[in-house]
């Protein structure tokens, strides 16, 4: 039995180097029976590993196969931990409304940036896919949320993209938003045509850029 | 030279008496161009199809039937004249509407996929469906699957397959290349499990990943094996389809790539080079830059369609390879739809370069979309044509 720190460096390591959810959720049980508490082990555990995969996706030394392992281990993980949520405050980088754009139903890209984007610390609310602009709208009132992350595989939703943003100027809300595009139909030269803060190349950048709106970054 | 000649001149690094120019056109974009002006002098019948690609790739597509925009063009198909086998199940799931609402149905697809996809849309290819849940899912729904692929079904060739006939059907085309498709490792396993669990297969359970990778390398041999001994080089071209990459690169890592599928790429590039057949095109969108040192290992020796937006380029890619691969396609359709200064300028700086350095053709870095006016096309035809 190690410390609590070797015991992170340990969960970090084991998603980090992809050995698989077996490994992983034994080390959260050791965790869990040490009573670590739940936020270090997501913070200083699994968050970490989770970042050193995407720098290696960046970097590129891991693929797509690499980050949706990553992604089952850590829902694996989470799995074991949910039952213990009840009464604990985790802090928030900030907060996110997602979805698939109207006509679009396609959700890979989507359900990897969510899964990234909580690890690394924001309340998403991910809407679904062939979401209507007014449930965009209504979701961004409701939570106050500080990003709307847009998804569209084709090039044909992705104008629905300026729908939605021109409905943000509509409802006066533009300026306390920022949109993020994602998909392989957008990039930033279609984001600025459009009115968009940023467009990301994939799951991982898009949540480096939202840490980045979110001030965590130098 | 025949358009047949010209397109086997540039993919062996010959100097044709003018450059081939192919394109192939999502049959949605020909029926909007009708509806912009376009005058086909024979419209017999526009219908909607599954069309079932290799048997693996189930979607519904408008077919305009009696109208050849390649002639009207004045380029050639990606595809000339296939030989026509069957690589798909046999026998097929049978197709049935499994759900649906006011907006979408829910479809079982031939090969045991369900696709989910709208009931109506503007553009039916365009709002290309979400496949929900697929036939393989693990070792026992494979082995179940497994028969289904059986090369030895006498049902894989068509019923007319007299080795004389075919021979001279072969010999005696010339409106374009004479093509064998099949559908690669990574391509058919995304197919029968779905992205996401055939990408992470090799971690959570390899030795299925191995089985299946095995077994369709003895499926495509034995299917193809009748047809390429029987014409030979005669084909002049393999389509190996795989789209196994993204924006950001390969979806699998180069590490898997190696390990599980280069073996039995070599063993069918082998078998094809035994049979005088060395023209082996893979069609993968996204940025396959990573893996093509893999490509030239696998004995691959084509690309396309090198698309622009993930990162592709034709003229570096010469640079870096010589004359391992011919190349196909990289005209970064983003820019050609908008037409003047922007279509010229992105044909101007690369036609003429790779028309120079050989073993290039032109054409859009993907088939024609939608986005294309019918008068946008023609300026595009009538601008690229000056450097053919």
């Amino acid at each position: 039995m190690g410390s609590s720190e070797e015991l992170f460096e340990k969960i970090s390591l084991t998603l980090s180097s992809l050995e698989g959810s077996e490994k992983l959720k034994d080390l959260i049980h050791e965790a869990l029976a040490h009573k670590i508490q739940i936020t270090d082990i997501i913070e200083k555990g699994l968050r970490k590993g989770l970042e050193e995969v995407g720098k290696r996706y960046e970097a590129g030394e891991y693929f797509l196969s690499e980050l949706l392992f990553s992604a089952s281990m850590m829902n694996d993980a989470m799995d074991v931990l949910t039952p213990y949520f009840k009464g604990v405050e985790f802090k928030r980088k900030g907060t996110i409304v997602l979805g698939t754009v109207k006509g679009d139903i396609h959700d890979i890209g989507k359900n990897i940036f969510k899964m990234f984007a909580q690890a690394s610390g924001f309340e998403v609310h991910d809407l679904g896919v062939d979401v209507d602009t007014q449930k965009f709208i209504e979701k961004l009132k409701d939570t106050k949320a500080e990003i709307l992350a847009l998804s569209a595989l084709l090039t044909t939703t992705r104008n629905e993209m300026k729908v939605i943003i021109d409905a943000l100027v509509q409802n006066g809300i533009r300026d306390k938003v920022k949109v993020l595009l994602g998909g392989n139909a957008v990039d930033n030269k279609f984001a600025e045509e459009i009115g968009a803060d940023a467009a990301a190349g994939d799951a991982v950048e898009g949540v480096e850029i939202c840490k980045e709106w979110a001030g965590e970054k130098q | 030279m025949t358009p047949r000649e010209r397109i086997n001149a540039v993919i062996h690094f010959r100097k044709p008496d003018m450059l081939p120019w192919i394109e192939n056109f999502y049959d949605e974009t020909v029926v909007k161009w009708f509806r912009e002006g376009l005058h086909a002098d024979e419209i017999t019948v526009i219908e909607w199809v599954i069309s079932a690609r290799d048997g693996l790739l189930l979607l519904n597509w408008p077919a305009v039937l009696g109208f050849d925009p390649y002639s009207y063009f004045g380029c050639q198909n990606l595809f000339g004249c296939y030989v026509p086998i069957d690589v798909g199940p046999i026998p097929r799931f049978k197709r049935k509407i499994i759900r649906e609402n006011e907006h979408y149905v829910e479809m079982m697809t031939e090969t045991g996929a369900v696709a989910k996809r709208f009931k109506s849309a503007k553009y039916t290819w365009y709002n290309m469906p979400m496949f929900v849940s697929f036939p393989v899912k693990d070792k026992k729904t494979w082995e179940e699957y497994k028969k289904r692929l059986n090369p030895e079904d006498p049902r894989r060739y068509p019923k007319d397959w007299h080795r004389d006939d075919y021979i001279k059907v072969f010999e005696n085309y010339h409106a374009g290349n004479t093509v064998l498709t099949f559908t690669g490792f990574y391509g058919f396993g995304a197919q029968l499990m779905g992205i996401e669990n055939f990408n992470v297969l090799y971690y959570k359970d390899r030795e299925l990943m191995e089985d299946m990778a095995k077994h369709w390398e003895y499926f495509t041999i034995g299917t193809i094996k009748d047809a390429v001994e029987t014409l030979k080089d005669r084909i002049d071209m393999i389509y190996w389809w795989e789209d196994m990459a993204e924006k950001h690169g390969p979806c699998i890592s180069p590490k898997i790539f190696k390990e599980v599928f280069l073996p039995h790429y070599k063993n069918v590039t082998n078998f094809l080079k035994k049979n005088n057949i060395d023209r082996i095109l893979v069609d993968s969108d996204g940025n396959i830059n990573p893996i093509l040192d893999l490509f030239v290992e696998a004995g691959l020796t084509g690309l396309w369609p090198l698309e622009v937006g993930s990162g592709m380029n034709a003229i570096d890619i010469r640079k870096r390879y010589g004359n391992k691969f011919f190349l196909i396609g990289n005209l970064d359709k983003r820019e050609i739809v908008k037409g003047g200064e922007s279509m010229m300028r992105e044909i101007d700086s690369k036609v003429p370069v790779l028309k120079e350095l050989g073993g290039y053709i032109p054409c859009l870095d993907h088939l024609v979309p939608v986005e294309f006016t019918f008068e946008r096309f023609k300026e595009y035809c009538q601008y690229l044509k000056k450097y053919l």
